[in-house]
């Protein structure tokens, strides 16, 4: 085993899921009754469940911010985005959107893509070319509610999934130019960015179209999802 | 289950230290940790439907795919990775530089590999469970695991030769 992990490992002899199922109450009797008679005899489980216990009883958690970002405007002049969704580069810029989604197909879905360079914010246009460090956002048009995923296939053929950050897409409302609630800031790797825009009828799960986005290096619509294909050049 | 507002409120109260546990585990990283606190709950009001039994287990899933993805964005990775390097040797003892070593591991990493890895060695699942979190079989654990180990050693490899 490599030495970091070895030495990174879990020092309890019960996970730590079992343990946090088993403080949650989620445990059937029989299982929970098992875990609480080991945890009783055994020192290393019943110092990680004491841990994580005080954890929760010490300390106050900060208030959530669920009301923070709503569910995005339909057609915003000036928009903010939430700065809690800001997770993967932590950068959100004002939107001042007006326009008609560039790559629209006859279904009708299609995404467009908003750059900040300094202090200037543009709509891009598919193809162009975008500096590296640039911060961009994603807004989507589609004509019916739909589960919304944006990936990436960088330019090392690394795929990504830009949103949401859940392992499932999104729903999203109607709506034209519809802004996506989480913005990020380009890597510093040179070349073409291919991002998938991927409408769905329900909230596929992400990992293996992007696990298949890597390995294939395409993605084709499948069981009710469009997929909408996007360029840009970060140089 | 379909949670509406004040449903995913009782869940952040209730089951929210979990998921900032995880996450400074993950990341490291105090105001990471946070965001990804705020991020995981947001994302299941905008998907309210995605819990199917439980809860735990979902909140398990969808703080290593969002920490997972801020690790593999390469400038966040590096900022998170440089700060603990920063870190006064008085803050830092064998596991700290271990699970450092770990998180520049799971920026490399494929995110199912890198899945299986934080489930396997940071949470101490067995097969069985990295199995049903991951909706696999076990031999694929097996197989997501040896990925690991071998990435691991070519990264090892490489910075030795370097």
């Amino acid at each position: 085993m490599s030495t970091a992990l070895a030495n990174a490992s879990w020092q309890a002899c019960l996970s730590a899921l079992r343990l946090d199922r088993w403080l949650a109450g989620e445990l059937p009797p029989a299982e929970a009754e098992e875990v609480r008679a080991h945890v009783a005899s055994c020192t290393s489980c019943s110092g990680a469940s004491a841990s994580m216990r005080e954890a929760r009883e010490a300390e106050p958690l900060p208030p959530s911010r669920l009301d923070a970002p709503p569910r995005p405007a339909r057609r915003p002049r000036l928009a903010l985005g939430g700065a809690g969704l800001a997770v993967a580069a932590g950068l959100l810029f004002l939107l001042l959107p007006d326009g008609t989604g560039e790559r629209t197909k006859g279904t009708g879905v299609g995404i467009g893509m908003w750059v900040r360079h300094g202090e200037e914010v543009r709509r891009a246009a598919p193809g162009e070319t975008v500096a590296l460090g640039d911060a961009i956002r994603f807004v989507v048009t589609t004509p019916r509610r739909a589960w919304v995923a944006i990936l990436s296939l960088d330019p090392a053929g690394r795929g990504s999934v830009y949103f949401p950050g859940g392992e499932r897409a999104a729903e999203v409302d109607a709506g034209v130019d519809v802004p996506l609630p989480v913005a990020t800031r380009l890597d510093e790797t040179p070349g073409e960015e291919r991002i998938l825009g991927l409408f769905c009828d329900r909230p596929v799960v992400l990992e293996p179209l992007r696990s298949k986005l890597e390995r294939d290096g395409a993605l084709r619509p499948t069981g009710g999802c469009e997929v909408i294909e996007w360029r840009f050049e970060k140089r | 289950m379909i949670l509406d507002r004040a449903g995913v409120e009782r869940l952040y109260r209730d089951h929210g230290h979990l998921v900032l546990r995880r996450a400074r585990l993950l990341l490291g990283s105090e105001p990471d940790a946070q965001e990804a606190l705020q991020e995981v709950f947001a994302s299941l009001l905008r998907s309210p439907g995605e819990i199917r039994s439980s809860v735990v287990a979902w909140l398990y899933r969808a703080t290593t795919h969002l920490c997972l993805n801020v690790l593999r964005d390469r400038r966040t990775g590096a900022r998170i990775l440089e700060r603990h390097a920063a870190a006064g040797a008085e803050a830092r003892d064998a596991r700290s530089d271990a699970i450092a070593e770990v998180r520049a591991l799971l920026g490399r990493l494929p995110e199912e590999v890198g899945a299986a890895a934080v489930y396997h060695h940071l949470d101490g699942m067995t097969y069985d469970e990295v199995a049903l979190l991951l909706g696999c079989s076990r031999r694929k654990v097996g197989y997501l695991l040896e990925r690991a180990q071998s990435l691991a050693a070519e990264g090892g490899r490489a910075e030795r030769s370097a």
